[in-house]
């Protein structure tokens, strides 16, 4: 299939506003009269909160009002949770904290400095508690708890198995096991979370903020602050980035709501970066496996076998929603059907995991691909061949997998193929090879594939859980498009949508294809809460997915409008009209035919010119269901298909790392991926590079690192080591289209690819660089020092021999 | 992340600050380039009551020859070092190891006196004044008073500056024409604070073997390290590259520098004698090239 | 009020209160106000001038977003007083177009090719870009050079792979007979 405009390399309509620096972030806004709120945050990992003295806070003039969790407690529900009821949380601690950076009060000021001078003269008094850091400890008995009314620091604990694990490895001629630990990183985007609460007309509370999802959750905001629905409006404001941190960011828009409603004039709270580093609810995935794969001689691929402790930190918002999303791809591109899945949730003294790009996923990935490269070594065969022959094939789709999510389309041998055609891996391994024997350089090279799956149907957050308290089926996305009388378009996405992915972009290229109007001519809008037709908003690789769906439905009861108006004027039959370039024209006559704007006049100041029963103006919504959804079964044997839109990418990397110092410098970066119909392959390529140096982060720098004693060591960007232009690789980008069966045009999601395979492929990389030192990446990151301990091992070894 | 209030003060001449510090002391802070007191003030890690803004005082930005010194004002900023002619003939060194200092728009504002007096372990202008015998100029209120670099560092951030002294230059003797120098850091990611870096100046002799051997190390130990060990066995060697892989060990029990995040006690242990070898080794490729004429 | 010590005291009382008339160069106009001595220089160009394009990534110095050309260098606007900008020369994006219809050759080059995506760090990136081409080079940079040049600036959207090609777009743009850059 051929489009006009899917599918070209156009520029983002997005662009201009941001490149004058007009975003319209959040801390932009200034309402009349606004506060501003700091919080005072937890040095002590474990404590009773004995009580918080402002008497000297509310001394200092400027300083408005200072609130606690002992307010929050009396007039406050507690927040929205996905996870066990018996931990619950606040905005504010209530009663203990449970990490360092909790918050623990804010102070309300007429500006930021006078409420940090007032956050300064509050004083606490803490009962400490020992704290609990280590996961394996804190399932102990004797461990303290971090809360008294669940009983255990076992947040959630099940086994799951899909075919015969154990008969899949007593047939298996290897089975290779490994220890690994994923280390705790976040989305960090380079704007925090905000909000500006204000109470507004009629007694609405209006509440400004830049979290994503609000259409789909605002009521349960108001059933936090305890007012009804209805008066509660969000406002959508454009993010500086997400990756998953303002996913369902829900604390910072509830407490900024909480404090207008106490002092009763608006109130801006804006994390701050230690405030977000330390406390953004969204910390990625902590991980630690036991797993184990089996394979065949001929490097078959037999089954899986594993055990993960996941260090869940002090809330469990989204319940295991993250172990969820990893069972929609749980055997990768592969065609082994026996798996076993044991998950210990743990709570420790830790800030809570949230969303972080791949949510999951993307750690089974790298777990799978670890396993999967050390089957090849031990077999003697290379990763492209043993990727190669384990395939799930093109003409296996749509394919069920163990666990029930079904693969909805793929080539990928064909991805494989593309990636092993822009990189010459004989060249390469000859040239390393060289390089070791005549320089002492070390070179290596790695591949990795992953699925991308991408349009979640929101049964993945309960489907794990016995008896669910919300389990719900949907997860839609609306658009409303409107034709003005002069036949100008307008867009209303609703809900806040735009975090740096394209939605606008998006849009217009849709509407662009639809009616044959310039893409830059689409005027783009956000519904506000009271507005919004249902959304679900980004997440999950979702978003293009879905709102192409949503406006291409409502353009085509918009087109069908067009043509009766344009029918009913022309005299002719409508099935004897087509839509081209913008104009209504007769299929077998295009000079006879009415433009947009024509056509738009009549339909909004000309009723008496419309067909009978026709009313007046030019605007349709639509709202989108998620394409394929089945229910999961009760009893946990099989999850249905929640996560069918099944994306696929390949990379492959050759880096160097210096033995001497243990820093690794990229040579070359391929990545290929295959997210179905391509929107716009530049902004595509944009997210696939973005995620990929994400990746590389998770993977070499970055780590939210709590020491033994629980103290938080990564607060700043001095230790949270993002990586700069320095870091990441000159990437060459290619792109395959298997179309997806179910969604409009056959798009697929691609928003998380990119760092849900870069650590396997970087891991590899590394590996296979030092691989005379028996070099292993077992943990993440991996930091020099790790790499310099194992040679020297490795060549302490080599010298004792 | 606001700075907590204090009394600011702009003074335009030494005289004027030198004052202040004698009032205030060790209640005032000193704000040279600000690119690290803004971020601790930001972060309320400071809170001094009063600030003195030196960065109106002309007399610190000059940069002078005299004699056998390059004088370079505490108030000049790090990234005119980087392409300024006279830095780079007279002591080259500088203009190399002030490229690693940050990213530029933190040498755009960081000054040299800033640094020397902010006395991280891992800078590199600390870390290049001890490897290069500079002498740091301070005033008080009695007067001018010179402290060698290898006296001026005496803790983890801590310097022989008394609270009511003012950083005023420091001394670079100029460097020898045929000499050579090296510099050469390790950090996470380019830009960051060192793992560990190393300075170093060498001279040969007629017999190619080295006649002097200065080498400053960064990020090992509470202060920048002067590795007088590794110097002194290879005074009268031959610049191999085994003699100085096996000099560059004698660094090793310098590393005091306990695990942190980023960087564990046995690794800087190794990676000590791994930057120190490699800044010699650089420093001797230099020589030679100036030897050879190219 | 935390009151200081030092404000009632003889030398430092010299320096005035806790509050200066500035007067600054924004943007190629005289811009005079009065400001607390806390306050940084970001935080006078967003709220009192209304220069929003200066972001605040981090106010430590490390994320670059609110980097601004002082003097013609750049600097990292959160590391800096607003009194400090007395008689100097401040420039935000907001001098190069700060009309999205009129871009400017850099701005024009970083929407070709997408070098941008969530727009926080962008202001930097374009003033930064800025400057590189101002100081003179008169050669297309490399790729590793653009990355090292740009490298004071964190980017959590593009892997920064747009961002080098924007940069070199933009100097090829303003070496082609484009507006002076």
């Amino acid at each position: 299939m051929t489009y006009a405009y899917i599918g070209k390399d156009r520029r983002r309509v997005e662009d201009p506003r941001l490149l004058v620096g007009r975003g319209g972030y959040i801390a932009d806004l200034r309402l009349p009269g606004m506060l501003h709120a700091a919080i005072l945050r937890s040095p002590v990992p474990h404590a009773r909160i004995r009580s918080v003295d402002a008497t000297e806070a509310l001394r200092l003039p400027g300083v408005v009002a200072v609130l606690t969790g002992e307010d929050c407690k009396a007039k406050l529900n507690p927040c929205m949770n996905f996870g066990p009821a018996t931990i619950a949380q606040y905005p504010l601690a209530v009663d203990k904290v449970r990490y360092v950076g909790e918050a623990v009060a804010a102070v309300v000021a007429e500006n930021r400095y006078l409420a940090e001078d007032g956050v300064d003269l509050l004083e606490v008094d803490y009962e400490t508690l020992p704290p609990v850091t280590d996961p394996m400890a804190a399932m102990e008995p004797e461990s303290a708890l971090l809360h008294e009314e669940h009983g255990s620091n076992i947040g959630y604990e099940r086994t799951f198995e899909f075919g015969d694990v154990n008969a899949a490895f007593a047939g298996a001629d290897l089975v290779v096991e490994d220890t690994l630990h994923w280390g705790r990183s976040a989305g960090v985007p380079m704007e925090t979370t905000g909000a500006v609460a204000q109470p507004g007309f009629n007694g609405v509370l209006e509440i400004y903020c830049n979290s994503l999802n609000f259409s789909y959750f605002s009521f349960l905001i108001a059933a936090t602050l305890r007012i009804p629905s209805n008066k509660l409006t969000m406002k959508p404001v454009p993010a500086g980035g997400s990756f998953g941190s303002k996913l369902a960011a829900h604390k910072v828009p509830t407490l900024a709501g909480f404090l207008a409603l106490q002092v009763g004039r608006p109130v801006s709270y804006v994390e701050d970066r230690l405030d977000n580093l330390m406390n953004s609810d969204h910390h990625g995935c902590d991980r630690f496996y036991e797993a184990r794969m089996g394979f065949r001689a001929d490097g078959t691929i037999t089954g899986l076998d594993i055990d993960v402790v996941d260090d869940y930190g002090a809330y469990m918002q989204f319940g295991v929603g993250h172990h969820g999303n990893a069972f929609s791809q749980v055997v990768g591109p592969y065609r082994f059907r026996d798996v076993r899945y044991r998950i210990r949730a743990v709570l420790t003294d830790k800030c809570q995991q949230g969303a972080y790009r791949g949510f999951g996923s993307e750690v089974h990935n790298w777990v799978l691909e670890r396993l999967v490269d050390q089957g090849a070594a031990r077999l003697g065969l290379a990763p492209e061949e043993i990727r190669r022959c384990n395939f799930i094939q093109p003409d296996q789709f749509p394919y069920t997998i163990p666990g029930g999510n079904l693969y909805d389309s793929g080539d990928y041998p064909a991805v494989l193929d593309k990636a092993l055609s822009m990189i010459d891996l004989n060249k390469w391994r000859a040239e390393q090879k060289r390089l070791r024997e005549e320089e002492g350089r070390h070179i290596g090279i790695g591949l990795a594939t992953t699925q991308e799956r991408s349009v979640f149907s929101s049964t993945e957050f309960w489907s794990m859980v016995e008896k669910p308290v919300l389990p719900v089926t949907s997860s839609p996305e609306s658009a409303t498009v409107t034709i003005d009388p002069t036949g100008q378009f307008q867009l209303l996405l609703h809900c806040q949508s735009m975090w740096g992915n394209s939605p606008e972009t998006v849009g217009a290229t849709v509407l662009a294809e639809e009616f044959g109007i310039p893409p830059e001519s689409v005027n783009v809008r956000y519904a506000d809460s009271a507005h919004a037709l249902p959304s679900t908003g980004p997440g999950g690789s979702r978003y293009t997915v879905m709102v192409a769906g949503a406006i291409r439905g409502a353009s085509r009861k918009l087109r069908k409008k067009l043509i009766d108006i344009a029918a009913h004027t022309l005299e002719e039959a409508p099935e004897d009209l087509e839509l081209v370039d913008a104009r209504v024209q007769v299929r077998d006559a295009p000079e006879t035919g009415l433009t947009l704007a024509e056509l738009a006049a009549t339909a909004y100041f000309f009723a008496l010119s419309l067909p009978e029963g026709m009313t007046s103006g030019l605007e349709e919504s639509y709202t989108y269901d998620h394409p394929y959804t089945t229910l999961p079964a009760p009893d946990g044997s099989d999850f249905g298909v929640f996560y069918p839109i099944m994306g696929h990418a390949c990379h492959i990397v050759v880096l160097e790392v210096d033995p001497d110092t243990g820093i690794p410098s990229f040579l070359d970066y391929v990545a290929v991926h295959d997210a179905g119909t391509i929107v716009n392959p530049r902004s595509l390529g944009g997210h696939v590079t973005g995620g990929a140096t994400q990746g590389i982060g998770t993977t070499l720098y970055e780590e939210l690192a709590y020491d033994e004693d629980g103290q938080f060591q990564s607060s700043t960007f001095r230790d949270y080591l993002i990586p700069t232009a320095n870091e990441a690789p000159a990437f060459r980008i290619g792109h395959v289209q298997t179309p997806s069966p179910f969604t409009e045009y056959g798009i697929k999601g691609g928003g998380e690819g990119g760092r849900m395979v870069a650590p396997a492929a970087v891991s590899a990389a590394i590996d296979d660089a030092l691989r005379e030192y028996g070099m292993r990446v077992r943990r993440l990151p991996v930091k020099p020092a790790d790499i310099v301990a194992t040679v020297r091992a490795g060549r302490s070894a080599e010298g004792a021999v | 992340m606001k700075p907590p209030p204090f009394t600011y003060c702009d003074p335009e001449s030494v005289d004027e600050a030198v004052a202040l510090k004698s009032e205030y002391g060790s209640d005032s802070l000193v704000l040279a380039g600000g690119q690290s007191l803004l971020p601790m003030l930001n972060m309320r890690l400071a809170r001094p009551e009063v600030l003195i803004d030196i960065n109106k005082i002309g007399d610190l930005q000059r940069i002078e020859r005299w004699d056998d010194i390059l004088e370079v004002g505490a108030g000049v900023r790090q990234y005119e070092l980087e392409d300024h002619q006279l830095v780079g003939e007279l002591v080259p060194l500088l203009p190399e190891a002030t490229g690693y200092i940050g990213h530029i728009e933190c040498r755009h504002r960081g000054t040299v006196g800033g640094s020397l007096a902010h006395a991280h372990s891992a800078a590199e202008l600390p870390c290049t004044a001890v490897a290069l015998d500079a002498t740091v100029v301070v005033r008080g209120p009695s007067g001018i008073r010179t402290i060698e670099a290898r006296d001026f560092f005496q803790g983890r951030m801590t310097t022989a500056l008394e609270p009511e002294e003012v950083l005023v230059a420091v001394r670079y003797p100029v460097t020898p024409q045929a000499a050579g120098h090296g510099f050469v850091e390790v950090a996470r990611r380019a830009g960051d604070f060192a793992l560990a870096g190393a300075a170093a100046v060498v001279n040969l002799g007629e017999d190619g073997c080295f006649t002097s051997v200065s080498v400053g190390v960064s990020s090992i130990s509470d202060t920048p390290v002067r590795a007088s060990a590794v110097e002194s066995a290879l005074i009268g060697e031959a610049p191999t590259e085994n003699n100085i892989a096996r000099a560059a060990e004698e660094i090793v029990p310098s590393v005091t520098a306990a695990d942190d995040l980023h960087a564990t006690h046995d690794y800087r242990r190794h990676l000590a004698s791994v930057v120190v070898r490699r800044a010699i080794t650089a420093a001797v490729a230099r020589a030679h090239e100036r030897r050879n004429g190219t | 009020m935390t009151t200081s010590k030092a404000s009632t005291t003889s030398i430092a009382a010299k320096y005035g209160t806790a509050r200066r008339t500035v007067t600054v160069h924004v943007n190629e106009r005289d811009v005079t106000r009065e400001v607390s001595t806390r306050t940084t220089l970001a935080d006078f160009l967003r709220d009192e001038l209304g220069l929003v394009s200066v972001h605040l990534g981090c106010e430590h110095g490390e994320c670059g977003s609110c980097t601004v050309l002082f003097d013609g260098h750049s600097v990292r606007s959160c590391l800096m007083l607003a009194v400090q900008t007395d008689g100097h020369t401040v420039e935000t994006v907001e001098s190069l177009a700060g009309n999205p219809a009129e871009l400017h050759p850099i701005q024009e080059a970083f929407a070709e090719e997408q070098g941008l995506q969530c727009g926080f760090c962008t202001p930097a990136m374009v003033l930064r870009t800025k400057e590189i081409i101002e100081t003179g080079r008169d050669r297309e940079l490399t790729d590793a050079e653009v990355r090292h040049e740009i490298s004071g600036i964190l980017c959590r959207c593009t892997g920064y792979q747009n961002i080098v090609r924007a940069v070199q777009s933009a100097q090829r743009r303003c070496r082609g007979g484009g507006r002076d850059a």
